[in-house]
């Protein structure tokens, strides 16, 4: 017991006297310490930055998506993601979908939750002089809310009867809202007029403020039944379906929509679809493949950047082997084994090498903070990212120290106690 | 049994070298017995193998033949980490240079042996700080070596080397870096020591330090060619110059 205890002590005391001795000689040569890490520095805060930013990037581009419904499909002539100009245009030549498409699909989609029609068009909004164009016209049915992630900030949403009776009722977004309505309570826009395309509408709601998705603003948009839209601005525009339904039931659904689509649009067996089926998560499985790039990238820099910076660090713990011979042989004579002197040069490196990781994460970051403030780009620091880049570094110093660290050890101690 | 009795027993040392080639016998079969309480000089000239011979006695290197028996170790079987382990325990260097670690106090330095030992950090500090009373620098604990005068600095050496209550101090020239005056205290510093029981052995090319030793063992050419009174054994041989 007492023995064990002693060999516990001494390595505590052996680590303790480590870590002073290098600290002692950090501060010792401070202009050599800090040139030594500024490989590890540089490349610490090079990945660092890039991970901060595509971090940022992902909860940002994952927020917007959100706004399109996790647990919906869209139903469309086009797919959000085109393979390239051929695809696109055999996608333009299919039929469009209409009135038939989405009556069969109310009749048949057996799992679906909400099912919205969705006719667009771009048009201007006008009130009493005011005058906001380029908005997106969308029209739908009361379920469209419920298919998307919006929320009514005042007044109330399209109706059933709205729809039947293809009322002139719009529920305007955001944007719209702000800029025809100036200084007016939320309240106060309910029930006022406006002119859609030049068309009397009368406002019965409106929406919260929505942000972007993918660059588009969400909220410069005005709701109308669909049935209206058609009379108004042509009914024989294609139509995307909105179909929501649970998330366990999202594959069954898409079964029963490809079936009733392929039948109500007489597509042969042998035939491919002639609709695309879209969903949120196609969007973040691209940008996922992307951002999976990036990562690659910043990995492979950061990467060269600490070989590089390891390689500083090897040469630096070399020469101070070198320089202190005579004390590795002092220290010998007084007791400490190889794995003493070993322990105490890898320690003296790793300190090194985790300094310059905390000192580049504490640059990335704040490069990352720059240029959130600067650009359009976000920035996100994960503790995962922080620790990663120090204990990375610090495993840097480890492996590149290591050699240096085994020279000092296997020096023989008349040697080095004569070594000039 | 006299031998199981002494501290240092060796026999027949050989140390070899291989230098360009050829073989140089640094020691050529060397015999003799140090007891407990003994303060011995080894004398010789440059090159007659008395720092060979230091660095055997103090387990800093092992033999090439010959065996070397250390406070009941057979030193030359020892692997290099008991070496160190016995060093820790049973040596006590004092150098020529000094040796002490630049950028520590005085009392860093001295608890230094007690770190590779495994002394808890209080028990290090209090043993440090009555090693170096002991050498009369109560004074100047919290100094670095380069805010010590050269006496003093050697004093720190020889706190250091008796704090970890070693059987020998090895002390390799420790007069060769210092004034006469400086060095006169410290040789009378390891007289001393001597008297309070602690064994020494002083390692010199000086026949006068040597002849102050109660005993002396002359080395030349990697052999003993005398062993007896340092007084005696000393100045045979050496110029002499009487006052």
């Amino acid at each position: 017991m007492r023995r064990f205890r002693r060999a516990v002590v001494r390595a505590l005391s052996e680590t303790a006297e480590g870590v002073r001795i290098a600290a002692s000689n950090l501060v010792g040569a401070r202009l050599r310490s800090f040139l030594t890490t500024l490989g590890i520095v540089i490349g610490v805060m090079t990945v660092i930055a890039i991970v901060a930013i595509i971090q940022g990037l992902n909860q940002s581009f994952e927020a917007q998506v959100a706004t399109l419904g996790a647990h919906t499909v869209y139903v469309s002539k086009f797919a959000w993601i085109a393979g390239g100009p051929a695809e696109w245009w055999a996608m333009r030549n299919r039929k469009d979908i209409g009135r038939k498409e989405l009556e069969a699909v109310r009749r048949e989609a057996l799992h679906a939750t909400a099912i919205a029609p969705m006719a667009m068009a771009r048009g201007t909004v006008t009130r009493a002089g005011l005058q906001v164009d380029n908005v997106q016209l969308i029209g739908t049915n009361a379920e469209y809310l419920a298919t998307g992630s919006g929320s009514v900030l005042a007044g109330r949403f399209l109706a059933e009867t709205d729809v039947e009776l293809a009322r002139n009722a719009a529920v305007l977004g955001a944007d719209v809202v702000d800029r025809l309505f100036p200084g007016v309570e939320p309240d106060q826009v309910v029930g006022q007029r406006v002119t859609l395309n030049g068309r009397p509408y009368t406002v019965v709601g409106t929406i919260a403020r929505r942000g972007q998705l993918l660059g588009i603003n969400m909220d410069a948009n005005a709701i109308l039944p669909y049935t209206r839209f058609q009379r108004d601005f042509g009914g024989k525009r294609s139509l995307s379906i909105a179909v929501t339904a649970a998330p366990e039931d999202l594959t069954a659904l898409e079964d029963e929509l490809v079936g009733t689509l392929r039948r109500v649009r007489q597509v042969p067996p042998d035939k491919k679809d002639d609709f695309s089926l879209n969903r949120q998560e196609q969007f973040l499985r691209l940008y996922r493949q992307l951002t999976g790039a990036l990562y690659g990238v910043a990995i492979g820099v950061g990467l060269i950047t600490l070989v590089v910076g390891g390689i500083g660090i090897m040469n630096i713990m070399l020469v101070s082997v070198t320089e202190r011979t005579r004390e590795i042989g002092v220290r010998r004579a007084l007791g400490a084994r190889r794995r003493t002197i070993l322990l105490q040069f890898l320690i003296e490196s790793s300190i090194v090498a985790a300094l310059g990781g905390a000192v580049g994460t504490a640059l990335g970051l704040g490069i990352a903070q720059v240029i959130a403030l600067v650009t359009p780009l976000a920035a996100a620091a994960t503790p995962s990212a922080v620790l990663l880049g120090i204990g990375f570094s610090a495993g840097v110093g480890l492996l590149f120290g290591s050699w240096p660290a085994w020279r000092a050890a296997r020096l023989d101690p008349v040697e080095a106690l004569r070594y000039e | 049994m006299s031998d199981s009795a002494s501290l240092i027993v060796v026999e027949e040392l050989h140390r070899h070298y291989v230098v360009g080639g050829e073989e140089v016998r640094a020691l050529d079969g060397v015999s003799f017995t140090i007891d407990r309480g003994e303060f011995v000089a080894i004398v010789g000239q440059s090159g007659s193998g008395k720092s060979t011979l230091m660095n055997l006695l103090g387990c800093l290197d092992t033999p090439t033949r010959g065996t070397y028996r250390l406070n009941g170790s057979d030193v030359e079987h020892l692997t290099d980490d008991a070496l160190a382990d016995l060093r820790n325990r049973e040596i006590g260097f004092v150098f020529q240079t000094f040796q002490l670690l630049p950028r520590a106090t005085a009392l860093a330095n001295v608890e230094l042996p007690l770190v590779y030992r495994g002394v808890s950090r209080r028990e290090r500090r209090a043993r440090a700080e009555a090693a170096l009373e002991a050498v009369g620098l109560t004074h100047r604990l919290h100094h670095r070596p380069n805010e010590l005068s050269g006496g003093q600095r050697q004093r720190v050496a020889i706190a250091r080397a008796l704090v970890g209550e070693p059987s020998i101090l090895l002390a390799d020239e420790p007069t060769g870096n210092l004034d006469s005056a400086t060095g006169e205290e410290i040789v009378r510093l390891f007289e001393e020591l001597n008297e309070r029981g602690h064994t020494i052995i002083l390692v010199t090319h000086e026949p006068h330090l040597a002849a102050r030793c109660p005993r002396a063992i002359k080395l030349s050419d990697g052999r003993v060619v005398g062993d007896g009174a340092g007084s005696e054994v000393a100045l045979v041989g050496a110029r002499v110059v009487h006052a």
